[in-house]
């Protein structure tokens, strides 16, 4: 019986080549395109899990209610680790950390390499020891029980270390930290695991932290929210309850405003890092996403089944009559069905292994994926693929089994299938309708990535070089731009605390005219006089800093944002107010985009700095002519001046793209574009099979002969009407969602709606809805009428 | 073994009845050889389709060994199939993926016939009709004549009491007809029970009795 089986659907497959080719590369995008994300999702549930200490570690982390929304920070102030958590008895074990050179983006720390150069090393931190107690390192030299114990100690990566002391043998040598800090390699770690969210290139012990920082009493610091702090629970206790242990010692420590520490545990820090579920919405509109494929895929297996099965219906008939059950039928169509998605997922399986560079691509990720090692997934896939597999052969399986031998004998099934409206053509129209959205909502996005990335940021970002320096000594920034300048290639120089897309200080300012409580969140930038010549800004009111003015020093210059806000027709001379103090306005900047152009401009206000350069800063250079020498003059100049600080030029566009909107966006993009085409083949796919019924009803019905005899160009038309018909649904479906989703899109500037989207996806569906249908026509054309009259 | 009394079938369109079928009676005993004769539309196919099973009546009784067939359920009318009766039919309905052996073979697989009594069996119908040298070859590389006699083996080889046959020669040339008629006398002679439609009075002749329908009634049912 179930050689029987076997051969059977063997030959059914022999028989229906075409067929089965369609349907089962139909299957095998539905699931390539669930296994693709079944992996990623499992991959970003995978994160942190490598952690023997997993269900028991929490990070403690910052609910700040002044501000509103309420803000989420993941980080908070060292005195917690030292004033609050340690005494709590169901804490095992207290971790602080904080990342070399603070949160801001692109900081890291210099390290001098055995030929002098300097290695810009990101992601270093400042450790205590416990954190090889509390998270799962694998150490390759060096002891646990002190590898951060001392001062002027450091831990560092196996790569790190690989780079620094290419010979090996590590341990104990001395390595020069940020030009001038020698410490030594105390152990040398296994890197963090890809789906860690710590990954921590080097660690250098907390003991040096006040040494290095110049912070001896950081332990004290209630109000530094730049610190990461670690518990590890005792086994069996309960979050809840050391949530509230530590809230109410923090009450009675210091009710510091209005920003508490909570617990957020370990298993949600990669998914929901500030405890908003933004990114759990994303990955659950993917998920969908990836089943609605799965589920088109699906439909098109039924109505293709179904299609075909006019075409066994003699078989079954007969089948029948020589004392085949129903119930035998129905099995074996299902188990054909359920062998054709299991077949179709093992091939998926290479296709989606295949596709992970795609995949990677689109999310702008580097993920190592390997199906291959993910057991659970891998199960998981094959109990989904069971599961479709015995749900889309279901329903056919009960159609076909049920057929009439006699009227399926005589040819007759199909006669009484005519209704004009059924369930398979809404179907084919909701497919229609989706690949029509996601068509346009592509095009749509790849205006708006075009739109984004050449926006006029309202500054001259050209021919900019800038770098980050952080000088313990004071140096008249005088010296450094005689020096600069001296070069005819370099044109201007300047230096600031944030320049655009790079760093923000925020703040509070109330204006002259403003009401009673009645304040403003500002963008705040400290910047010397030559600030806004070098970026090229231009002044809409009054005038730049200058020299010739010493009251500058207790003025400001606002943008126009600032000055709308504030309702001044007439600005020079009116004051703002920070921190209490007033500051007369002397200029106003037309307005420019400091940051991410997703955001709305800023209310965005200059103060003028002491110009002499002092602690972390930023200068920029606008340079003439080619931009590798420009770097290696401004390189030399700077060194000299600075010969005990590292740095590193960079130019505007690696500032330009640190802004995340324009991963995100060019992301959204290519997400669209890759389901409008999966969409699209699929519901080709599924225009494909409806036709093939529709044709293959007819000539069941009226004979080959007949079906030629009446002219082929009325079963063009036919089908045609009846195609445009679905796409005149789909249109009125798809593009008011797509319309609807530009409308939502997140992002202060939008290009306006193109008209062309909507024409060139309405067309390319269309065209392809008409390649499809005359591929059926002229298939019928050439047939040979004596041939088809045989299964008359 | 069979017996059908007053057999209607009709079908309802909007405003009118028609009969297909009108009061049939007929009684066959075991070992007959019956031919049934008449115009085309007269009832034929739709009176051996009930006989057969695969059609129901509007009205009457129908009975095999004294008890009714009438709404039969699924699992026990799957069981008359496989064992009491076979079927040939005009377009032969062999099932064209299949192999000459297997289409022999398959009904012996539904009714679970071990796989080795199934070699036996159907090697001794390919030797009987002289197909052994055609075993392996599909429907479509036959004559006609060649696919009926498959379609025979087919519907005897498990060893049905009852043999149905709707116009079995009806698309084929007198020659190859006539060997089909000799193959189902011998059957008939060795004691299975035939019921034969057809439009060929010589053909008609091969049977014991012959039914004649006009318009769903029965106007003559004699010795032949
Ligand atoms: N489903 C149905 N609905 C209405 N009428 C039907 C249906 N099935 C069969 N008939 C009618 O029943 C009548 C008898 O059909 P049947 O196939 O039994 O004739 P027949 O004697 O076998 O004819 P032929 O010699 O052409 O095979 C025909 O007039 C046919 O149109
Ligand atoms: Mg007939």
């Amino acid at each position: 019986m179930i050689k029987h089986f076997f051969t059977n659907i063997y030959r059914n497959f022999i028989h229906n080549k075409v067929f089965t080719v369609i349907n089962l590369t139909n299957l095998v995008i539905g699931f390539a395109v669930f296994i693709l994300f079944s992996s990623l999702i499992s991959y970003e549930l995978s994160y942190d899990k490598f952690n023997t200490n997993y269900k028991n570690i929490y990070r403690v982390q910052t609910r700040q209610e002044d501000s509103y929304p309420t803000n989420f920070c993941t980080y908070s102030p060292p005195a917690y680790r030292y004033h609050l958590m340690a005494d709590v008895p169901e804490v095992e074990e207290v971790l602080l950390m904080r990342e070399v050179s603070g949160g801001a983006k692109g900081s890291g720390q210099y390290f001098t390499l055995p030929d002098g150069s300097q290695l810009y090393q990101l992601n270093g931190y400042w450790s205590e020891n416990s954190i090889f107690d509390v998270f799962s390192i694998k150490l390759i030299e060096g002891n646990k029980s002190n590898a951060l114990t001392e001062p002027n100690t450091i831990a560092i990566s196996e790569t790190l270390s690989k780079k620094l002391f290419p010979e090996g043998n590590a341990l104990g040598k001395q390595v020069v930290v940020g030009k001038r800090f020698p410490v030594s390699v105390s152990a040398v770690y296994a890197d963090f695991p890809q789906n860690s969210d710590l990954k921590a290139t080097y660690l250098v012990s907390m003991p040096t932290y006040p040494v290095l920082s110049g912070e001896p009493t950081y332990s004290e610091n209630w109000t530094s929210i730049s610190f990461d702090n670690y518990v590890l629970l005792k086994n069996g206790a309960d979050p809840k309850l050391v949530d509230s242990k530590i809230k109410d010692a923090f009450k009675d420590v210091k009710n510091f405003e209005k920003s508490f520490p909570y617990l957020h545990p370990l298993s949600k820090l990669h998914i929901s890092p500030n405890s908003q579920s933004d990114m759990i919405i994303g990955l659950a509109i993917l998920s969908l996403a990836a089943i609605l494929v799965l589920i088109l895929a699906c439909v098109n297996y039924v109505n293709l089944s179904l299609a075909n099965s006019t075409q066994r219906s003699t078989e079954i008939g007969i089948k029948k009559v020589i004392g085949s059950s129903k119930k035998l039928i129905a099995t074996q169509f299902l188990a054909e069905t359920v062998l054709h998605t299991l077949i179709s997922t093992t091939l998926a399986l290479f296709v989606a292994q295949a596709s992970f560079p795609l995949l990677n691509r689109i999310l702008n990720k580097n993920i190592d994926f390997t199906l291959w090692n993910n057991a659970p997934l891998l199960i998981f896939i094959f109990l989904a693929s069971l599961l479709v597999g015995v749900l889309s052969g279901l329903y056919p399986s009960l159609v076909i089994s049920a057929y009439n031998p006699v009227k399926v004998l005589k040819g007759k099934i199909f006669s009484n299938g005519g209704n004009s409206i059924s369930i398979k053509k809404i179907l084919v129209a909701a497919q229609f309708s989706i690949s029509l959205f996601m068509l346009i909502v592509s095009f749509i996005l790849f205006n708006h990535v075009n739109f984004i990335l050449n926006k006029d940021l309202g500054f001259d970002a050209k021919n900019i070089l800038y770098t980050e320096i952080n000088p313990r000594d004071k140096m008249p920034f005088e010296t450094v731009k005689t020096a600069i300048l001296q070069h005819p290639e370099i044109a201007d120089i300047s230096f600031s605390s944030t320049i655009p897309f790079v760093g923000n200080i925020g703040g509070y300012v109330t204006w002259d005219g403003a009401g009673q409580d009645e304040k403003v969140m500002i963008s705040r930038n400290y910047v010397n006089y030559d600030f806004i010549p070098t970026y090229n800004l231009k002044m809409a009111y009054g005038r730049n800093f200058s020299q010739e003015y010493p009251a500058d020093n207790k003025g400001c210059i606002i943008n126009e944002t600032a000055l709308k806000i504030f309702g001044w027709s007439d600005p020079i001379g009116k004051q703002i107010y920070l921190e209490g103090k007033p500051f007369p306005v002397i200029g106003v900047v037309k307005d420019f985009h400091p940051y991410s152009v997703h955001n709305p401009i800023p209310t965005y206000i200059m103060f003028l700095n002491s110009n002499v350069i002092s602690g972390s800063t930023l200068l920029s250079v606008r340079f003439t002519g080619d931009e590798q020498k420009a770097r290696a003059l401004v390189a030399r100049e700077l060194g000299n001046v600075f010969p005990n600080y590292p740095f590193e030029f960079k130019d505007f566009s690696v500032a330009f793209y640190l802004d995340a909107a324009i991963p995100f966006w060019q992301s959204m993009k290519r997400m669209f574009m890759f389901f409008s085409v999966v969409t699209l083949v699929i519901s080709t796919i599924g225009l494909f099979g409806l036709i093939l019924f529709t044709v293959k009803r007819r000539t069941k019905e009226i004979g080959v002969r007949k079906v030629l005899g009446s002219s082929v160009g009325s079963i063009y038309w036919q089908l045609s009407t009846e195609v445009i018909s679905m796409l005149g649904f789909a249109i009125l479906v798809g593009c008011p969602a797509a319309i609807y989703i530009y409308k939502t899109m997140p992002g202060a500037y939008k290009e306006p709606l193109s008209i062309a989207a909507f024409f060139v996806s309405v067309a390319l569906v269309a065209i392809i809805a008409l390649l499809t249908i005359s591929y059926h026509v002229l298939k019928i054309a050439v047939s040979n009428p004596v041939k088809a009259l045989r299964y008359e | 073994m069979l017996h059908l009394s007053n057999i209607d079938k009709y079908y309802d369109s909007k405003f009118q009845r028609t009969f297909v079928l009108k009061a049939v009676n007929m009684e066959v005993k075991e070992g007959d050889f019956l031919s049934i004769m008449g115009p085309s539309g007269s009832g034929k196919s739709t009176l051996l389709n009930i006989i057969g099973l695969l059609d129901q009546p509007s009205a009457g009784e129908y009975s095999l060994y004294d008890k009714s067939v009438l709404d039969l359920k699924e699992k026990v009318k799957v069981d008359y199939h496989r064992n009491f009766m076979g079927f040939i039919f005009q377009a032969y309905h062999l099932i064209e993926d299949m192999t000459v052996y297997e289409n022999i073979e398959t009904p012996l697989i539904y009714k679970g016939v071990k796989s080795r009594d199934r070699q036996a069996m159907v090697a001794d119908l390919l030797d009987r009709f002289n197909m052994v040298a055609k075993k392996d070859l599909f429907p479509q590389q036959l004559s006609g004549g060649q696919q009926q006699l498959v379609g025979i083996a087919r519907a005897i080889v498990g060893k049905p009491k009852l043999l149905l046959a709707d116009e079995p020669t009806g698309n084929l040339q007198s020659v190859q007809g006539e060997m089909i008629m000799e193959t189902l006398k011998t059957l008939n002679q060795e004691g299975m029970t035939i019921i034969q439609v057809t439009h060929n009075e010589k053909f008609a002749e091969y049977g014991k009795r012959i039914i004649r329908l006009e318009d769903g009634i029965i106007r003559k049912d004699e010795k032949s």
